[in-house]
């Protein structure tokens, strides 16, 4: 028996019980996600977990009646550890009663396999230090029952037999496969992070999958560049003011990030609260500069990490990657001109053959491209091609009434032009996103695979986002113009260069939200999604492939 | 899944009805003196009842919590003189 190990929770012996990839998920990696059941688990155990009565400690001389609440005992020799509701009893003869909420099932046993297992784990700590534990209560609290349970040799064996099994899955470097088809993941509580149907399908085991997982979103970002406004926390709320007045509120609950821009302020309460809540913010330049983010005390799950970065010195995982992104990306830029042609006097109505034919040559020469120098020369060619025709997919009467949106090529740092200035803007935001996206699963977003050369950028947001140039930044980009919700009266042009004004950034944001919260389908497990949850749902998989459970990471294409 | 509510609160103590004031401006939108529209989940719902329980006085105060319906789905008629009644809608708020 190895002694550093850490004591594991009862707890975690009963989720083993019900999923060994969700106990090792929750333990090794420190996945949590929060439901109903464990709020009002958390809620009832606040009233419960009062410690009184007597603490057994030992089993003693004393013969007296024992009825003591929240117990904590550990045993190294079993190496599990437990906080017991209730230890209940006289003198050496003692059970553990454990509080379920929810009503008793009918099932032959008097409760299911993982309750049972729990409360025997409970009677086996209180039995090493030295009670006699025969049997323990399960109590549920939604019909008011009290079911016993007998420690008899099948249980103690089975319950050994999970913790030592529980042992043995911490010592590996990935978690147990998923289970297959189980009506157990519909109730799973870390549905979202494991994606069982996912991997079922991503190796062949499945053909449909259950979109059980995506969950329609509650909570949305709060974008603050209102220049001179600072934020502050009142309660449950963040107050929005300008020279000290109140201009908006939004509720904590219904709010999924905060994004400042230029020099607005924030309160540290405010600030604590967010992170409290494990909502990230982030601060921009006015211009769109990502300067930084903070989230709490971040992601514990240091697994996720240790397979990124090993991946990230395999020069063909590295390039495998790499090709696949920028396929992707090359194809959705294809798409977009495709769907998005405008007539005019010197192109058709229709994108040209020859332009659609070359992109679609480029995309198979990045997916075979032996090299990443290689690979960058093929994104650089089908880039300019793609840019040089960027200007049909704005609408010629939009062009003619502001004269603002003629566009020869991309230019940066700093963009000389509108389209230049909201692509860049565009961009920024998208790295942005990404960045919180990555973190929040608990990725590193400054080591990539493709991008790792340069310095100090966020690389692996920049890897991720290579398909979502065209389909996110540039079609809101497109949309904005065409729908004349940015027009040439929105940008302030000077010798340093062209920017957004306050309120063409704030129209700007707005369409750039309306993007994200669209929903696509995807394209490898059919079913539809914002963007945002796309977002989430492409990190996970990533995670997936680098700790090799699924042979390959699935990029998106849209069709 | 987002269920709409309303809670509906007599509180006989002015420093008790601060507070659970306070506590409900982070759950929904204020209507008239001591009623409020929500929109919540089941934790959020559970997180509520627990704070707002704490606060009150079961013996002096009320509290009500009506369940209208899934938010996604329901509809329900509003007659609203005065103020004007705006259902909650969540979306992202740029300032
Ligand atoms: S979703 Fe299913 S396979 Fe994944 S952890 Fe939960 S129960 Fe296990």
């Amino acid at each position: 028996m190895n002694h550093t190990a850490p004591l594991i929770p009862v707890r975690i012996v009963n989720e083993y019980v019900y999923c060994p990839r969700l106990a090792y998920m929750m333990w090794v990696q420190g996945e949590f996600a929060h439901s109903a059941d464990t709020v009002e688990g958390k809620i009832r155990h606040k009233r419960v977990d009062k410690p009184g009565g007597r603490h057994p400690e030992t089993a003693g001389e004393d013969t007296g009646e024992i009825h003591a609440r929240s117990v904590a005992l550990s045993s190294e020799h079993l190496g599990i550890t437990a906080k017991i509701d209730l230890v209940e009893g006289q003198g050496r003869k003692v059970q553990p009663v454990d509080y379920k909420k929810g009503k008793r099932p009918h099932v032959a046993a008097g409760a299911y396999a993982p309750e049972r297992v729990q409360v025997c784990a409970q009677g086996l700590l209180l039995r090493e230090h030295g009670f006699e534990a025969g049997s323990g209560i399960l109590y549920f609290a939604g019909s008011r029952e009290r079911v016993r349970v007998e420690f008899d040799e099948a249980l103690v064996a089975e319950t050994t037999r999970a913790i030592e099994g529980l042992r043995t899955d911490s010592a590996k470097d990935k978690p147990p496969p998923p289970l297959m088809d189980s009506p157990k993941c519909a109730r799973c509580s870390l549905i979202g992070i494991c994606l069982p149907d996912e991997i079922g399908f991503l190796a062949q085991q499945r053909e449909d999958i259950r979109p059980i997982y995506v969950r329609t979103e509650n909570a949305f970002p709060l974008y603050v560049q209102s220049p001179a406004s600072y934020v502050r926390k009142d309660g449950g709320q963040l107050v929005i003011e300008e020279k000290r007045e109140k201009i908006a509120e939004v509720r904590l609950k219904d709010t999924s990030q905060v994004v400042l821009f230029g020099y607005c302020g924030m309160s540290t309460p405010a600030l604590h609260e967010c992170f409290r809540r494990q909502l990230p913010v982030t601060y921009m330049s006015y211009g769109g500069w990502f300067i930084g983010h903070g989230m709490g005390t971040g992601h514990h799950n240091v697994q996720t990490r240790t397979a990124q970065y090993r991946a990230s010195f395999n020069e063909q995982t590295c390039l495998n990657l790499a090709a696949g992104l920028i396929q992707a990306k090359i194809q959705n830029c294809r798409t977009l001109l495709r769907r998005n042609w405008k007539a005019s006097d010197d192109a058709g109505d229709k994108a040209p053959p020859q332009l659609l034919g070359a992109l679609k040559s480029d995309m198979q020469q990045a997916g075979r491209a032996v090299s990443v120098q290689t690979l960058l020369g093929v994104e650089g060619s089908a880039a300019r091609r793609y840019f040089e025709h960027f200007v049909f997919m704005i609408s010629p009467q939009k062009n003619e009434e502001t004269q603002g949106f003629d566009f020869s090529g991309r230019n940066r740092r700093p963009p000389r032009d509108p389209v230049n200035a909201l692509l860049s803007f565009a961009y920024a935001m998208l790295v942005r996103e990404w960045t919180v996206a990555l973190s929040a699963v608990g990725l590193d977003p400054y080591r990539g695979f493709y991008h790792q050369m340069r310095f100090g950028r966020p690389a692996l947001s920049l890897d991720m986002m290579e398909p979502f140039r065209p389909l996110v930044a540039d079609s809101t980009v497109i949309t904005a113009i065409n729908n004349g919700e940015v027009s040439k009266k929105d940008f302030i042009t000077t010798a340093f260069g062209c920017n957004l004004s306050p309120r063409g950034r704030k129209a700007f944001i707005a369409a750039f939200e309306r993007r994200l919260s669209q929903e696509v389908t995807h394209p490898v497990f059919g079913y539809r999604l914002s963007y945002r949850r796309l977002f989430e749902v492409q990190a996970r998989l990533l995670i997936r492939y680098l700790t090799g459970e699924v042979k390959e990471y699935p990029t998106f294409v849209t069709r | 899944m987002e269920h709409v509510y309303l809670v509906c609160y007599d509180i006989s103590d002015q420093k008790r009805w601060r507070k659970i004031y306070k506590t409900m401006k982070g759950y929904g939108a204020w209507l008239q003196l001591s009623v409020f529209q929500c929109r919540l989940n089941k934790e959020d719902l559970l997180k509520m009842t627990d704070t707002l329980t704490e606060i009150m006085h079961c013996d002096e105060d009320n509290l009500i919590i009506i369940d209208i319906g899934v938010a996604e789905t329901v509809s329900f008629k509003v007659a609203s003189y005065g103020r004007p009644f705006q259902p909650i809608k969540h979306s992202a708020v740029v300032i």
